[in-house]
């Protein structure tokens, strides 16, 4: 059939077979989709986790993974064998989610930051645990519901981030999916960046935030647009905000998704409050150097 | 490959649709193409009704039918 | 050029993987294996060894580079112990499963709690069931000798398996013995550069690991990797001898056992003494041979029960606790499984000692070896497991 072949070889084009085993609405195959075509054929994956593994087994491009609790360290190996080998052409994309990378790989992530490994770390954040059926993690946001924070989480999302950033690597940035130029801007100028380059993306998550598959899309956009997810990169440990949306009320963001259906209105307030000082912090420092 | 079961498949009317790309741009699958420029069509074999396409359409365009 | 001198053991495996031109090193100390990559840390900076050398935060990491590193098509080379080794676990199953010729060296040391930082074979013998092939060295030599040859069986297109060269912490880590180091062009001749058949990670020639959905098949395939491995140990040992003027006898040596109705097994450093107090008691009429099993993994059971026929008792030695076992230490166990379905079984007795790397002593050796004579002469064994540092020998220790 002609739209086969069109498809097929579509998918040879972008590096990424159609048709993961994600949940349909999943935020990852299409970062992933959109990662690819930005560093081009020249790249090698190293990446696992439960619910990336769905996405990353459909890269054509060659890719390598272990379990969660080895973010950066096999990739550290490959990079090793490579130099060993003298080949400085191909690029090393390493990627973990969120639990892995705020909680089981967080000390591996640190380290390889120190090391200032020639990486590109990416961290797929869905905010919980998720192939194993919504747990809570270290990136979990306060209030949102999950099968181990029933009444909402208690503690407040790690900033891994700025804590990477402190490390003096040098590249960090926020991208999401809602925002693909951006993404991708932010994928090239990683890859021709020495050094350890932190990539932190948020992945709607239509299964563990509760929403419609349809607005998956959407949902991140207001995440953006609410400064809940601000967009930025710190380059040398200079912060650059690279949107400054107008700010809507962050009710908006969490009525769209029913894990946080529960929060009373004082928490919203909270929440909102604590949104409105990032928002500010970020503004004033928009452009000066934000690490010591 | 996984064996794709969905309860919704999308369709395009083409007379509403002003080729933008946004549903190519936002499927999560890929299973959505402007082809050419010039006309929207669906991977089938792949797609997974998840509707992204019809929300992000500017032009609401594309509707969600149910699967036979 | 080859030049002999007095080393220490950790040393000598420094020299064993910049011989063998190892091109990755994740590194990470521990005690008794430190000096291993400080030493491979000089050769670098010295820059008599090119290698690279990653300083990992903690031996989880360590594997799990070099996991990665092996698949990217580098050579790779580690080492660990005790709770370093416990602490990569997780790491340690990747190799053997996914058929990784990575080359670790295991320096004995006893696990914590009631361990410390002596040498006993838990940290290794916990390695047991995943596959990674374990050959036990006496000294210094053995270690250099070992881990090249090490090399040459892992990356055989027959094994695909990652080898462990392990010895005892202190005992052979730390003491100094003459050892003979191999001319580097020589030992070229011998192992050519790594090549993987089933990987490739570089873009241009990819090819994914391959994927037996069926895991009862895919595990078989590891289990007959580990068969045909005995073949290639024999095979590389005679080799190296006939190259380089020492072998090993692949898994099992035999020492003086031409007329004996009893012998010992023993593993690790002990051996050496034990070699002396057969000589010893041989002089005095007493008919005790000695085994050194230098393979626990491929055990080397077809030979073992070929030798059985040799002398009518065996006195297993356990330098390791496996507590609520089914009868005894670890080695004692496999050696009961080998030896059970021979008709005609020698009687088997087991001893634990040098637990948490007590001093074997030569007294001690002695009275196994007369436990074992003992069970002869009666035909029956008295005490099946026999703690040795619990009997009052009348020593000071």
């Amino acid at each position: 059939m002609e739209t086969n072949r069109l498809f097929d070889e579509y998918y040879e084009n972008s590096y990424i077979q159609g048709g993961t085993a994600c949940c349909p609405g999943c935020g990852g195959p299409l970062f992933w989709r959109m990662t690819l075509e930005a560093l081009g054929p020249k790249t090698i994956i190293y990446g696992d986790g439960p619910c990336a593994y769905c996405a990353i087994r459909n890269i054509k491009l060659p890719n390598f993974g272990i379990h969660f609790s080895f973010v950066a360290d096999g990739s550290t190996g490959i990079l090793a064998a490579l130099a060993a080998k003298g080949r400085e052409d191909i690029t090393v994309v390493s990627s973990g989610g969120d639990g892995a990378i705020g909680d089981i790989s967080f000390g591996k992530v640190s380290a390889a930051a120190e090391r200032n490994e020639n990486m590109i770390q990416i961290c797929v954040d869905n905010e919980a645990y998720m192939n194993t059926g919504i747990q809570k993690s270290g990136l979990t946001p306060f209030g949102a519901w999950t099968t181990t924070t029933p009444l909402g989480k208690e503690a407040p999302k790690k900033e891994i981030p700025l804590i990477i950033a402190q490390h003096r690597v040098p590249y960090v940035a926020t991208t999401s999916v809602a925002y693909p130029r951006d993404l991708q801007a932010k994928m090239k100028k990683a890859s021709g960046i020495q050094g350890f380059k932190y990539l932190h993306t948020v992945i709607p998550c239509p299964t563990g935030w509760r929403f419609d598959p349809a607005k998956s899309v959407e949902v991140v956009r207001l995440g953006v647009e609410t400064w809940v997810w601000p967009l930025y990169e710190i380059e040398d440990g200079v912060l650059r905000l690279t949107l400054k949306p107008k700010q809507r009320p962050v009710e908006d963001y969490l009525k769209a998704q029913n894990r946080f259906r529960h929060l009373s209105d004082d928490q919203i307030k909270f929440i909102q409050s604590e949104t409105d000082t990032r928002r500010k912090r970020l503004l004033e420092n928009d452009g000066k150097r934000i690490i010591l | 490959m996984s064996q794709i079961v969905r309860a919704f498949r999308p369709t395009v009317d083409k007379d509403k649709c002003v080729k933008c790309g946004n549903c190519q741009t936002y499927c999560p699958e890929g299973t959505a193409m402007l082809r050419d420029g010039e006309e929207v069509v669906f991977d089938y074999r792949f797609c997974k009704g998840c509707g992204v396409c019809a929300n992000e359409c500017p032009v609401d365009a594309i509707s969600m039918v149910k699967e036979a | 050029m080859s030049f002999t001198r007095m080393m220490e053991g950790n040393e000598a495996a420094a020299w064993g993987a910049r011989l063998s031109r190892a091109e990755v090193v994740p590194a990470y100390p521990i005690t008794p294996q430190t000096e291993v990559i400080s030493h491979i840390a000089t050769f670098i900076a010295e820059g008599k060894m090119k290698a690279q050398y990653i300083k990992v935060e903690g031996e989880h990491t360590a594997m799990a580079a070099a996991v990665g590193a092996s698949v990217a098509g580098a050579r790779v080379f580690t080492a660990s112990a005790s709770q370093g080794i416990a602490y990569m676990e997780e790491a340690l199953w990747m190799p053997p499963g996914r058929r990784l010729p990575i080359v670790m060296c295991m320096v004995n040391r006893a696990l914590a709690p009631i361990g410390g930082l002596r040498p006993d074979h838990n940290d290794s013998l916990m390695q047991r069931d995943n596959g990674w092939i374990q050959l036990y060295c006496e000294n210094s030599q053995e270690v250099l000798d070992t881990i090249i040859m090490a090399y040459r069986i892992g990356e055989d297109r027959r094994v695909y398996l990652p080898v462990a060269p392990c010895y005892d912490g202190y005992f052979v880590s730390a003491t100094a013995t003459p050892t003979t180091v191999p001319d580097q062009a020589e030992v070229d001749e011998f192992l050519p550069p790594y090549v993987h058949e089933m990987y490739s990670l570089m873009p241009e020639s990819y090819r994914p690991r391959p994927f037996e959905m069926n895991i009862a098949k895919a595990r078989y395939e590891v289990q007959q990797a580990h068969e045909r491995a005995k073949a290639v140990i024999e095979e590389v040992d005679v080799e190296y001898s006939k190259r380089f003027g020492r072998g090993y006898d692949g898994l099992l040596e035999e020492y003086a056992c031409d007329d004996v109705d009893a012998v010992l097994m023993t593993m690790g450093s002990m051996t050496g003494t034990a070699r002396d107090v057969v000589d010893e008691m041989q002089a005095d009429g007493k008919k005790i041979g000695l085994l050194k099993l230098r393979g626990f993994r491929p055990f080397p059971t077809e030979e073992l029960q070929g030798l059985a026929k040799r002398f009518h008792a065996i006195g297993v030695v356990d330098r390791n606790t496996s507590y609520g076992s089914a009868g005894g230490g670890i080695v004692s166990m496999e050696v009961a499984r080998a030896l059970y379905p021979l008709e005609d079984r020698p009687l088997l007795l087991n001893f634990h000692v040098g637990l948490g790397g007590s001093d074997v002593t030569m007294r001690q050796i002695g009275y196994m070896a007369d436990k074992t004579l003992e069970a002869v002469e009666t035909g029956r064994v008295e005490k099946a497991v026999d703690w040795v540092e619990l009997v009052d020998l009348g020593e000071v220790m």
